[in-house]
């Protein structure tokens, strides 16, 4: 099976956010960016495929800037991608992410593509647009929020569990098809070093930036952080059931979250 | 007259869903033409007549999608179809899985400006102006959408339902083109309930209560149930739960798990990594119960409890019991 | 020109061990340090992901890494766990000595199998009645045709009770001191051999420690490393370069407990402020970021010293014994940091200051650092 994985390089989940000096976004100076959490698990999901489907491929592509872009490929690389494809997006961050899937889509319509995985959203922007319209650019069926993916071999299809607000809906479609993944049910494994030092010397296809088409924009306009959290309001008692009394009472008259 | 904007329905048993009831505040206050209902499936004249209840006067439907679950991309066909139709150049849905990827699939099918997790929207000529929480809560941005078209979908518990203006709206059939064979190729073969047990389901529950390490084993973790049971809220855990294997991985709140944004969360013996933070810091209220008084979770608590949970929890359980069964 | 910046290859190998020191170790330093326990799991884990021997060439199975990359991983681990990474490196130490004096036959023989699998392997050297002075080592190899016989006791040696490989260094003839050390590979296997107790510690607990004994075992002169006398010498530029990278434990200890002080000196309050507003913490805090930052760079500058082909006593005895003074002070103002709770167990900053006191020992004493320290310099002068 060829598999798609797309991935997208986020600041690492420790990264202590600044506004950049437009205002505009994040400042990415100084920060640090890593393989997004559900991107992970979806490569994670892609290797098993490969390891339980012999003759299997897993083509890692991911749309963003130098440095960071490159860097999680190689990320990915040293975790057991196959091969890896850049395409090259403009500078900074709080791009739009139907731009990122027109790149995305223009990249895996070049390659063999089965299956393509992607996380069903990233730790960043947090907007899941990737997954759905990457099903639309590719008119392939698409399902976002799956926990769980399998392949029946004797069906040659894909079965696999969403997760929905209700429970959970089994699936089977065949491939071609788009998964947006919300977890991985194995942890993601960790890069070996001999990996990781051979993925520095792996050869990434750089697929050059293409202009935007004029159409629609997303761009972003502000970037604000909360004010400091002054911390918790700490409830004082003397027994359990005083220091309960006294937080429903909290949660009734100054936080009303119930009657 | 400015284009009309279209909210795209969800429910159950004939009524419209807390997040479409959301969108159609979202459309009411977001300035512009008139706001035109859409529901799709067997259910869709109740929820046309549903629409009408909170003063939408015209709602178009598409009965049938061929079958009653489909892919989310033959939904974006109808979305797109009947947006076109009324020639609407705005289109809401509500805080849900369904709407948010529908968001996605539209965007591009109809060639729109997109945004998910709105939390407030205003229009400003021809652009609209969002804003939503980003990196797990811990920020907020704002983004300018530009047209022709826009694709909002809303965040889950962040506008009022609207006020009630009963009427009984137009309702017109529409018939979207066919879409290609290879979308309708997949099944659905079985839905099952939630794994999260009895109770509200993790994802759209208005209150959440999530166990950590400091329940110390799988068995202490019915105290956290009990709480949520007596609370009527959906129970969550930390990662350190799920990977210990106390309760599945579906209960786990955090970046490699479910975002939460209930009105009230409640974090039992979770000592707050930030990993489990960007899961739940959206949630409107934080109340913190562990041992550790040092323990970032009462950084970014409203209120907090410094305890032993396995006295506290069976108090607070009694005490909401107490005062809810009055 | 001098350039500090690392290389993208040196920084993704310090996020494995970041990634690896964060999620596997950190979670069970406390446990590990109060029972004591010996996670093997963790170290199973370190082994496949190849952060357990690192100096040992690739086309050996392992990681083939220089001194420098050693260092970025090292300080990586100890700042989560000293004693985890003590018994992680040990083979660096243990091995190492064939890497110097083994023939390319017998590195194929003995470090061809025992990389291909999780293993451990222990550095014998101290005896109880010395450590610093390895001339004077007690432990009789005798020769009796194609073999000799070892007898007597190495004490303090690291993972041996889980050591399948065991590096020793005996003497021929006692008389010629440092000229009759020879050192020689013993497998845990061969009849008797035998180790004690695990001893209790102060610190590293997560590390296991005992003597081994050595009862007439046989071994053949095959697997003698160099020729007899040999030994001093193989041990002494072992040494020299594993001496390093305990500067980088050492500097890892550190940074860890001025993370913990100065975190909880935005955090804890006193006379209606957070600590971290009073002068009186501010210098504290500021004194042990100068000597995080030195340790850093003088175990930085003797590694990329060794790594250029140069021999690095003077600048790896300067890093280890300065590092290693200062992982001791550093955690000894974290402690003063937090106050009453900085004594208590329940915080993990007391556990730093007896990991600390350790580094300040082994491989070397802080006073035969000096003693050499001095020798080097005053070599200049004469």
């Amino acid at each position: 099976m060829e598999i798609v994985v797309c991935i997208k390089p986020v600041p690492e989940a420790e990264t202590r956010l600044r506004v950049a000096p437009d205002g505009r976004t994040l400042d990415p100076e100084g920060v640090k960016f890593v393989l997004a959490g559900y991107d992970e698990s979806a490569l994670e999901q892609a290797l098993l495929l490969k390891e339980s489907l012999p003759g299997s491929k897993v083509h890692a592509v991911a749309y963003g800037p130098a440095p960071r872009t490159e860097e999680v490929l190689r990320a990915a690389v040293a975790l057991g991608a196959d091969l890896a494809t850049w395409v090259e997006g403009p500078p900074g961050v709080g791009g739009d992410p139907v731009a990122a899937a027109r790149a995305l889509a223009g990249a895996i319509a070049s390659v063999p593509h089965d299956l393509v995985l992607c996380g069903k959203q990233a730790g960043d922007d947090e907007a899941g647009i990737v997954p759905p319209a990457l099903g639309e650019l590719l008119a392939a069926p698409d399902f976002g929020s799956v926990v769980d993916l399998r392949w029946d071999t004797s069906a040659s299809r894909l079965t696999f569990l969403r997760s929905t607000e209700a429970g959970g809906e089994r699936w089977e479609s065949p491939t071609p098809c788009v998964i947006g993944l919300q977890q991985a049910w194995n942890d993601p494994r960790t890069a070996k070093l001999p990996n990781i030092l051979k993925s520095r010397k792996a050869t990434i296809t750089k697929r050059p930036m293409e202009s935007a088409p004029p159409g629609p924009r997303s761009e972003p306009a502000k970037f604000e952080l909360p004010p400091p959290r002054t911390g918790a309001r700490m409830v004082e008692f003397k027994t359990p059931e005083e220091a309960a009394q006294k937080l429903v009472r909290i949660l009734r008259e100054d936080a009303k979250v119930f009657p | 007259m400015s284009a009309p904007i279209l909210v795209v329905a969800e429910g159950s048993d004939g009524r419209l869903g807390g997040p479409t009831l959301e969108s159609i505040s979202v459309a009411r206050t977001l300035g512009g033409g008139p706001v035109i209902g859409f529901a799709t499936g067997r259910a869709a004249n109740e929820l046309a007549s549903d629409f009408g209840r909170f003063g939408v006067d015209r709602v178009l439907i598409v009965p049938n999608l061929g079958s009653d679950a489909v892919p989310v991309g033959v939904h974006a066909n109808a979305v797109a179809f009947a947006a076109d139709h009324v020639g609407a150049d705005t289109v809401l849905f509500g805080g849900s899985i369904f709407g948010r990827d529908l968001a996605g699939h539209l965007a591009v099918r109809w060639n729109a400006a997109v945004a998910t997790g709105v939390i407030d929207a205003r229009r400003d000529g021809a652009i609209v102006e969002v804003r939503r929480p980003v990196f797990g809560g811990r920020a907020t941005e704002t983004r300018r959408l530009e047209g022709p078209h826009v694709v909002l979908a809303i965040r889950l518990h962040a506008f009022a339902a609207p006020s009630e203006d009963p009427g009984t709206p137009l309702v017109d059939v529409v018939v979207p083109p066919p879409v290609l064979p290879a979308l309708l190729a997949p099944r659905r073969t079985s839905v099952e309930p939630s794994t999260a047990g009895a109770g509200p389901s993790l994802g759209d529950a208005s209150i959440v209560v999530s166990g950590g390490r400091g329940v110390r084993a799988a068995e202490n973790f019915q105290l956290v149930e009990e709480l949520a049971a007596s609370l009527g809220a959906a129970v969550g855990a930390s990662r350190a739960v799920t990977d210990a294997g106390w309760r599945p991985s579906s209960f786990q709140v955090g970046q490699t798990g479910r975002s939460v944004s209930p009105q009230l969360y409640v974090a039992v013996g979770i000592s707050g990594a930030i990993q489990h933070l960007v899961g739940m810091l959206s949630s409107r209220v934080i109340v913190a119960i562990n041992s550790d008084p040092s323990a970032p979770i009462f950084r970014v608590a409203d209120y907090g409890i410094v305890g032993d949970l396995f006295q506290i929890l069976p108090a607070l359980t009694a005490e909401i019991r107490r005062v809810r069964g009055s | 020109m001098v350039d500090f910046s690392l290389s993208a290859d040196q920084e993704s190998l310090r996020d494995l061990a970041r990634k690896f020191a964060r999620s596997d170790m950190a979670p069970h330093a406390a446990e590990c340090d109060r029972t004591p326990r010996f996670p093997e799991e963790i170290y199973r884990k370190a082994y496949e992901l190849g952060l357990m021997n690192l100096n040992v060439p690739v086309e050996f199975g392992g990681s083939g890494l220089k001194v420098f990359e050693q260092c970025l991983i090292v300080e990586e681990l100890a700042h989560a766990c000293g004693g985890m990474t003590t018994s992680v490196i040990a083979n660096c130490l243990a091995l190492e000595p064939i890497l110097l004096g083994g023939s390319p036959e017998q590195q194929e023989r003995f470090l061809k199998p025992f990389c291909a699998e999780y293993n451990f392997a222990s550095f014998g050297l101290t005896e109880p009645s010395g450590g610093s002075d390895a001339g004077g080592l007690q432990t009789r190899a005798r020769r009796e045709g194609d073999h000799y016989v070892l007898d007597g006791e190495k004490c303090f040696i690291t993972n041996a009770p889980h050591a399948s490989l065991f590096t020793v260094f005996a003497t021929v003839d006692p008389s010629r001191r440092t000229k009759g050390i020879t050192a020689f590979v013993v497998p845990r296997t061969a009849r008797g051999v035998s180790t004690g107790k695990d001893e209790e510690k102060m610190g590293h607990r997560a590390s296991s420690t005992s003597t081994v004994r050595f009862d007439g075992v046989e071994v053949p002169v095959n697997d003698r490393l160099g020729e007899e006398g040999e030994g001093f010498s193989i041990a002494m530029r072992t040494l020299d370069q594993t001496r390093t990278p305990i500067g980088a434990l050492a500097t890892g200890i550190a940074q860890a407990a001025l993370d913990l002080a100065a975190a909880y000196s935005l955090k804890r309050q006193s006379f209606g402020k957070p600590i971290s507003e009073h002068q009186a913490i501010q210098i504290k805090l500021a004194n042990m970021a100068q000597a995080v930052h030195a340790a850093r760079l003088l175990t930085w500058q003797a590694a990329w010293t060794i790594d250029q082909g140069g021999k690095g006593t003077l600048e790896s005895s300067i890093a280890k014994c300065f590092a290693s003074d200062s992982a001791l002070h550093v955690a000894d103002e974290a402690i003063q940091t937090f106050g009453g709770y900085g004594y208590m167990k329940e915080y993990p900053v007391e556990k730093l200051l007896r990991d600390a006191k350790l580094t300040q020992i082994y491989e070397g004493a802080n006073e035969i650092q000096r003693t050499v320290i001095a020798r080097e310099l005053l070599r200049r002068y004469a």
